[in-house]
């Protein structure tokens, strides 16, 4: 067991994921090591922020433990793209992210704040005075076109849209499964952070809905810098599976753009939130439950029994 | 900085390599020479290890921080998953 979570490298030093598939992931000496038959390679797991496990890969309940404490995601992920997310508690015991979260979405002023904001991240000029969230989406549905065109101008991989059937995985084109391979690693990427900041992934500002709502809604902000021109790259250089090309190039797309780190700050700038003037939480016993709520006192001592000394006694006589 | 690791080479081998850097234990070299002189000294060692097995790590500018090379006889190997680099124990 982690003792101390200041132990744990912070997430915007860690490495964003790795892939693997057709092997066994299985505890190594306290550490996880992925077992195959050529040997066995041993995966600094409190290090990565992401392990993405691919068909033919079975995982032991030892290892999904050891990757729960040292805060790694796993996602099972394979051709019809992501299936499920697994994640332990996060990195942070505290529950004040998720708090502060709610709170501006079930304001509708704080909440609407939010999506101008989320929405004027995503262009470098300011947003003009007055504008109308229709106006927006607009403006975000052309800075998308333009992106998509423009990378297919750049690479000369024909664009004729985003089109996949689910059921029919290798019926679509190349470049749109490049797409659905690089997102679900964005995704996961973007899920990892969330969650071990101690946010909820469901409560979405612009997304609604969904239990991924959130994820969606930074996912956007990085698209267009990272997986949208690795997977036209990927096409273009003609190597396969397409799908590894793409993950190697999105490796470095987010390296490039320190993803991990931008999706930290842009967190904390989003709710005002500073990891530095954070209150630790004061426990390192995760299963201790914490304060009651008091509509008065905000916050009563927990573990403490709160009964009149003698009530209860009436039973006896 | 590099480090490098060289397990049964020849004694004069690793005298070289204390021109440019520590061995702060028997085979275990530590240093920070150029990428030039980096580059020089991989390939030095590789050409005279003889049966020996020859490992270098330096710090770069790629995710991981740093890169690895291994080469002769040491059991271990380098393996790429998709851009990280992880070692393979047979």
């Amino acid at each position: 067991m982690v003792q101390d979570f200041r132990e744990l490298p912070k997430l915007r030093d860690s490495w964003t994921y790795l892939y693997v598939e057709h092997c066994k992931v299985d505890r190594e000496d306290k550490a996880i090591a992925i077992h195959d038959a050529d040997g066995r390679v041993p995966v600094p797991c409190a290090n990565l922020a992401l392990l993405m496990i691919g068909p033919g890969t079975s995982i032991t309940h030892a290892a999904i433990s050891t990757l729960a404490e040292c805060g790694c995601s796993v996602l099972w992920t394979g051709e019809q793209g992501v299936r499920v997310y697994a994640q332990g508690v996060g990195e942070t015991r505290s529950s004040s992210s998720l708090l502060r979260q709610v709170a501006v979405y079930s304001d509708p002023e704080a909440h609407m704040r939010m999506v101008f904001k989320l929405y004027a991240m995503r262009f470098p000029e300011p947003l003009p005075e007055g504008i109308t969230l229709q106006q927006l989406r607009g403006r975000e549905g052309v800075r998308v076109r333009e992106a998509y065109a423009q990378a297919s101008r750049e690479t000369g991989v024909p664009w004729t849209g985003r089109s996949y059937d689910r059921t029919k995985w290798s019926d679509a084109d190349p470049v749109n499964r490049a797409l659905s391979a690089a997102n679900s690693c964005l995704y996961g990427l973007c899920h990892a952070a969330i969650v071990s900041l101690g946010y909820s992934p469901a409560l979405g500002f612009i997304h609604t809905g969904r239990q991924l709502s959130f994820v969606y809604d930074i996912a956007d902000l990085y698209k267009v810098g990272t997986t949208i021109p690795a997977a036209f790259a990927a096409v273009a250089s003609g190597e396969m599976p397409v799908e590894t090309t793409v993950r190697k190039m999105c490796r470095d797309n987010f390296v490039r753009m320190r993803l991990l780190a931008r999706i930290v700050e842009d967190l904390e700038s989003l709710f005002g939130h500073d990891e530095s003037t954070a209150e630790p939480c004061d426990t390192h016993d995760p299963a201790v439950p914490g304060a009651l709520w008091d509509p008065r006192a905000g916050q009563l001592q927990g573990g403490h029994n709160y009964a009149d000394p003698g009530a209860g006694e009436e039973s006896k006589l | 900085m590099i480090v490098m690791v060289l397990e049964r080479v020849p004694v004069s081998l690793r005298g070289e390599l204390t021109r440019w850097m520590l061995e702060i234990k028997a085979g275990v070299f530590v240093g920070s020479p150029s990428a030039l002189v980096r580059d020089k000294l991989w390939e030095r060692a590789c050409r005279y290890a003889r049966d020996g097995g020859c490992i270098m790590a330096w710090n770069t500018n790629n995710e991981q921080g740093f890169d690895v090379r291994l080469a002769g006889d040491c059991r271990r190997m380098i393996v790429d998953f998709e851009g990280l680099r992880l070692v393979r124990i047979p």
